[in-house]
């Protein structure tokens, strides 16, 4: 992947090397850069997306002068906050293809990258409660099927030999009947996503600007000539905003309303235990809430569930839905309950009005927003890096993400993925 | 952002409220008042449902930055 002799290529070799040089070998993955006054292209945000939009620009399209600007340090927003699951179930044809190129590279990603992101198929179960979760569940499972990704309806019998620590046999409020199983699904270390993609980004000549917040944009004669940083001005050909969490404000800068609000989504980890689930549940129980549970490497149960329900940036997360979580995680797995908690954390979540993202221009011919994911940021970085960097070095959106356009609010063309109206906390 | 002051009942946990939707802008065009939301702003007006108490819809100026509850009013009719 590197046509800068300065990145080392890391293999088994390599590896052998650096124990015999006292590890002298080991250099910072990335290179810090200066700002230049001029770009072809620059990226606001060094997150999954932006860091991914950088790398296959300048992997792929060869565009020779691009910055990532970031407000805070690499991976510190939602790349970094998320729950690592990756998966293609989706319902909607839009949706599963997009998700499904996705969770293809996800597959080879390691490779590509010349990291390890870890990256994890141990399947993800979505739970069945009732028959008509059943019923749903079928439905969602033939539609990926039709479209050529595995999903297996399990009965109760065959979900208690894949994953037996969930015990569905045993009595319980709301009986576990069945569950829909993606066995590509799995995880992947969130923050080896950012340094691979980073390291990978700056190899091929990307700078990363950590410490960088983007104040403004400049506009002249109807196109964005650069952007107001507190660095400096900088001059740009095109620019994309990848700020998730804080594309309001990127609204707010550009005077664009937009069809987007910020909701507060928290996740919390248990302290390390040895190996005890093996895969990836989501339990959804009617009406109140949800519980989303898998172990990380570490061996701390790593939970999530619904978002906090108001707009909030505080990414502090509210003690009620911390509650709501650990009841769904206890009804689910009553062994875990001498458990302490170890870490509480929230992220702040761009919620679009049909819970499908945006990928589109904003406002002027080059400005590109990368925004709206709501749960599914994480999932799509591989998917959104390389159909994004191709939209903004062509000009031209791949059929993959033209469903994504900002216009499908105003002809409406929604992607309405659970079928809940223009709420976003619904979503 | 624990609690919230119901006009009726007084103090009460959050999880007895419902997030009702963020009250959007006084726009012409119908697509703006239902999908678009103001820009971001220190002040967010909001109506709330006191759905595991008096059930009253209530009006919440907020400030979704800091979590800080400006004010609560009860509105007068229910909310379409």
């Amino acid at each position: 992947m590197t046509n800068n002799s300065k990145t080392p290529r890391y293999s088994a070799l390599t590896l052998l090397r650096a124990r015999f040089a006292r590890n002298s070998l080991w250099q910072p993955l990335w290179g810090r850069a200066a700002l230049q006054p001029q770009y072809d292209v620059v990226i606001v945000g060094a997150g999954g997306h932006g860091l991914a939009t950088a790398f296959h620009l300048a992997r792929d399209h060869h565009v020779g002068r691009i910055a990532v600007l970031e407000k805070d340090l690499v991976g510190y927003g939602n790349v970094g906050r998320n729950t690592t699951v990756v998966r293609s179930n989706y319902l909607l044809p839009e949706n599963h293809y997009f998700y499904e190129d996705s969770l293809r590279r996800w597959e080879t990603l390691s490779t590509d990258l010349n990291f390890n992101v870890m990256y994890s198929p141990r399947g993800v179960v979505d739970l069945a409660l009732s028959d008509d979760d059943m019923t749903r569940l079928a439905r969602r499972g033939n539609a990926m099927r039709l479209a050529g990704i595995d999903a297996e309806l399990l009965t109760a019998t065959e979900l208690r030999r894949f994953c037996p620590e969930l015990a569905p046999q045993n009595p319980r409020r709301f009986p576990i009947v069945g569950a829909l199983l993606q066995r590509r699904g799995g995880t992947a270390r969130h923050d080896a996503v950012a340094w691979g993609y980073a390291r990978a980004a700056a190899a091929h000549g990307v700078d990363i600007i950590e410490h960088c917040e983007v104040t403004g944009l400049d506009v002249a004669a109807g196109r964005a000539v650069g952007v107001h940083t507190t660095a400096g001005y900088v001059k740009a050909e095109r620019i994309v905003f990848a700020t998730a969490g804080h594309t309001a404000r990127v609204g707010t800068m550009l005077g664009i309303p937009l069809p987007i609000e910020t909701h507060l989504l928290q996740a919390m980890v248990s302290e390390p235990v040895k190996p005890l689930l093996n895969t990836v549940v989501v339990f959804i129980f009617p009406g109140h809430g949800e519980t989303y549970i898998t172990q990380s490497d570490r061996g701390g149960l790593l939970m999530g569930g619904h978002l906090d329900g108001f707009p909030s940036y505080t990414r502090e997360g509210c003690w009620e839905r911390m509650e709501d979580v650990v009841a769904g995680a206890l009804d689910l797995l009553p062994q875990i309950g001498s458990l302490r908690i170890l870490r509480q954390w929230a992220g702040t979540n761009d919620m679009t009005m049909d819970g499908s993202p945006i990928l589109d221009r904003l406002g002027y011919d080059n400005v590109f927003l990368n925004a709206g994911w709501c749960y599914g940021g994480f999932k799509a970085i591989p998917a959104s890096g390389a159909a994004f960097a191709r939209f903004v070095a062509t000009g031209s959106a791949p059929e993959l993400i033209q469903p994504f356009k900002l216009s499908r609010f105003d002809s409406g063309h929604l992607l309405d993925e659970s079928g809940a109206g223009p709420f976003p906390v619904r979503q | 952002m624990s609690h919230l002051h119901c006009p009726f009942c007084g103090e009460r946990e959050l999880r007895e409220f419902e997030f009702r939707k963020t009250l959007p802008g006084t726009s012409a065009s119908p697509v703006a008042r239902v999908y678009l939301r103001q820009e971001e702003q220190d002040i967010s007006i909001e109506h709330w449902q006191h759905l595991e108490g008096c059930r009253g819809w209530l009006r919440v100026v907020r400030n979704p930055f800091t979590g800080r509850i400006l004010q609560t009013t009860l509105l007068p009719e229910p909310a379409p």
